[in-house]
């Protein structure tokens, strides 16, 4: 079988390694995003790496866990790697809940990191 | 109230001008695309224009509509637009469903342009 495309393999471990990251101990992600770097966490704006960090170890949970339905990976004409995740998270004991994330990657002094970030959990309005 | 940002104007005007094509008449979704546009469809991958048109125009479906529950949007370090969507469809008289789609937006000659979209259907694995 072919080997993956390098895109692909790049999209793949970023995103398997911010999962498992985010689910054991999120403090460590500040590794994965610069200065630059913008994050919409439920339609909400954080800019900067020490922003979003703040956004992401103030979420209020004890435990995390997320569940990757679907990822699909992308060149972009800038040579970044755009990557798109489906899942189900499950945040202490509350209910699963679907979500999507889309990251876009970037290549900075040989270390893909994330200059943009969107997260939105997966609820619709289901009024008629 | 302020303005919203040009990035979340380009976003917003692209995705409502996409859903909006695309469920009365998608053969012209053909002016957003370019022959280095990149399409993902439910994790299958079309290159260029024609590709993608042909996809699209062939999806099994009659009538179609989309509605949009959440968008974001973000400029890129590369001077593009990033647009998340979270909605729900109707084809036909199917049940509706929900969905997930990205668009990277590009400025080419004055006309902002898709290179890079991908689609997925909300479809969890409801095991466990």
């Amino acid at each position: 079988m072919a080997e993956k495309p390098i895109w692909e393999q790049i999209g793949s471990g970023f995103v398997q390694h911010y999962y498992q990251q985010f689910d054991t101990d999120r403090v460590k992600l500040a590794d994965l995003y610069t200065d630059a770097s913008c994050l919409t966490w439920e339609g909400e704006g954080f800019q900067g790496k020490n922003a979003i960090m703040t956004k992401l170890s103030s979420l209020p949970f004890q435990t995390i866990q997320h569940s990757i339905t679907a990822q699909d990976h992308h060149p972009t004409p800038d040579s970044c790697v755009m990557s798109m995740v489906m899942g189900q998270l499950k945040a202490d004991q509350d209910q699963v809940m679907g979500f999507q994330q889309v990251f876009l990657l970037k290549n900075v002094d040989n270390k893909w990191v994330c200059t943009n970030d969107m997260f939105r959990l997966a609820l619709h309005n289901f009024g008629a």
